[in-house]
């Protein structure tokens, strides 16, 4: 079961994913900031990280920077109310991103995928 | 490949932690510029290394050796090495480069092109910091026009993506940066070919990279890449076959990796601070002159298509070369089959591989065309999108490559 990390500090949303994620056979966890984010993931060793990218504290940009520098290929899939943010190009560092919706077709659809992408040098 | 390499080392340098390498063939009116602002960026970003900046030259018969030596470099050392008289290609330069960058026994390598003119000291910092920082190889991020960089954008990103999982977006770039260790990889490799040689050498060092489980980063460059313009028409058809041939070629030889990856991951980005995005210089893109060459093609290798792609797709070709101009459009997926297609013909030696890849340029300028019209109102930053769903065609259509590949 593939444990997904849900970053975002609007209770409802983290309530919404958490129920949708878990119905889909996800073990869900949950962070309502960016504090201590990376050593959250160093110690929760999430399988996918799925980002916020306007938070009250923290830029969700910044953050997934600093996770694609210390955990290389942990897939990270952004999340807004706003599509403005891929003209900051440093989303593409990310592996999706989703528009925030309560219909959340697309994001199971786009952790699906993300859990699916396969390089050789990761084949146990 | 040159075994002779001419070489003038002034300041008699043997050892070096890093190096800024500037290929050049006849560069002497712009290549001081690059050198100045090279040395810079050493100065002042890498000033606890021994650093040496490399001309690697196709003995360029217009003064770039001289032009080289006589610019500025606040007393960074220069080497000039040069391929032997007649002896031509950017690739036989890096040949030459990577020897050098073992001998010396560098840590990092950064590359920029001889023509550059809007290169800064911090491309430098950008191309070279993260060498050493455990990356193995830093390709170049600029914010390019929608209609520069076509061969990237149509071929060179989507199929280096799809096939081989990593998403480095200017696979082409021309500056980069790589370890000294990928330098000993790059010299041992069994793969050199002619086209390697030459304007192959970007795609392939893109390619063994990703291939070899190098940490690749992307430095974002903050200003576009602006360099001395060139005729396209007149420069294409050499450079078109020799980046799609590389292309084909490392898929041969790489089956057994492509065939496992599914989807792309992206990479780390590193380089930003750098305040406002600068946005690139327009490009103007001639349409009528595209649907020409392309209906010209049509008429010129519809025997050749025939016998490299699959009936479906020669249909849809057939269907798109009908197109009133008004409402071209050549669809993605038929791109996509339709590279697919090539590349099968090309590994299984169906004709013969310079004329399946010369018939290939007609089909580009249609796919050029369409991107074209489809991009017309869109801004840089709406038509990376398009690119990017493009991609996403590519990775989807890959079972269709694998299917038709192992038949």
């Amino acid at each position: 079961m593939a444990k997904i990390l849900i970053v975002d500090d609007e209770e409802h949303i983290r309530f919404l994913y958490s129920e949708e994620l878990a119905d889909e056979g996800y073990e869900v966890i949950t962070a309502d900031s960016g504090y201590q984010l990376l050593e959250r993931i160093a110690k929760e060793k999430p399988d996918l990280v799925v980002l916020d990218i306007k938070m009250v504290d923290y830029n969700g940009l910044d953050l997934l920077q600093d996770i694609r520098n210390k955990f290389y290929d942990l897939p990270v899939i952004l999340c807004t109310a706003y599509d403005t943010f891929k003209e900051d190009m440093k989303s593409i560092a990310a592996d999706f991103y989703v528009i925030k919706s309560f219909d959340l077709t697309e994001l199971k659809n786009k952790i699906k995928m993300a859990l699916e992408t396969k390089l050789p040098q990761e084949e146990k | 490949m040159p075994e002779v390499r001419l070489e003038e080392n002034p300041s008699n340098i043997t050892q070096a932690d890093m190096v800024v390498a500037i290929p050049s063939y006849r560069e002497a009116e712009l290549i001081a510029h690059p050198t100045t602002q090279a040395a810079r960026g050493l100065r002042r970003y890498f000033s606890d290394k021994n650093a040496v900046i490399i001309n690697c030259d196709n003995d360029s018969d217009d003064g770039t050796k001289e032009a080289f030596f006589s610019a500025e470099t606040e007393g960074v050392p220069q080497i000039y090495i040069s391929t032997p008289p007649e002896v031509r290609g950017k690739g036989n330069n890096f040949h030459n480069l990577f020897r050098k960058v073992v001998e010396l026994g560098a840590k990092a390598v950064v590359v920029v092109d001889a023509d550059l003119k809007s290169i800064t000291p911090q491309w430098i910092k950008h191309l070279g910091e993260p060498l050493f920082n455990e990356f193995g190889y830093v390709a170049p991020l600029y914010v390019r026009h929608k209609y520069d960089g076509t061969i990237t954008n149509s071929i060179a990103y989507p199929l280096t993506r799809a096939l081989y999982g990593r998403r480095v977006r200017q696979p082409i770039g021309g500056d980069f940066g790589f370890s000294g260790e990928l330098a000993r990889v790059y010299l041992a490799s069994p793969t050199w070919t002619d086209a390697v040689r030459h304007f192959g050498i970007d795609v392939w060092m893109t390619t063994l990279a990703v291939n070899h489980n190098v940490p690749i980063c992307q430095a974002f460059m903050g200003r576009p890449k602006i360099h001395k313009a060139k005729d396209p028409g007149a420069d294409l058809g050499p450079m078109f076959s020799q980046v799609v041939g590389t292309i084909f070629d490392l898929m041969a030889h790489s089956a057994g990796y492509w065939m496992r990856v599914k989807w792309s991951k992206p990479t780390s980005i590193y380089g930003f601070g750098l305040g406002e995005v600068e946005m690139p210089p327009p490009v103007k893109m001639n349409l009528g002159v595209l649907a020409e060459k392309f209906h010209r093609g049509f008429d010129q290798y519809h025997e050749v298509w025939r016998a490299v792609l699959t009936p479906a797709i020669m249909n849809k070709v057939e269907e798109v070369a009908g197109l009133p101009d008004e409402n071209f459009d050549f669809p993605t997926q038929t791109w996509a089959k339709l590279l697919f297609d090539f590349a099968v013909a090309y590994n299984k030696k169906v004709i013969d591989a310079e004329e399946l890849l010369a018939s290939l340029i007609p089909l580009y300028f249609g796919k050029t065309l369409s991107y074209a019209r489809k991009t017309e109102r869109m801004s840089v930053q709406q038509a990376e999108e398009f690119i990017e769903n493009e991609c996403m065609v590519f990775e989807e259509t890959k079972p269709y490559l694998i299917e038709h590949w192992i038949t």
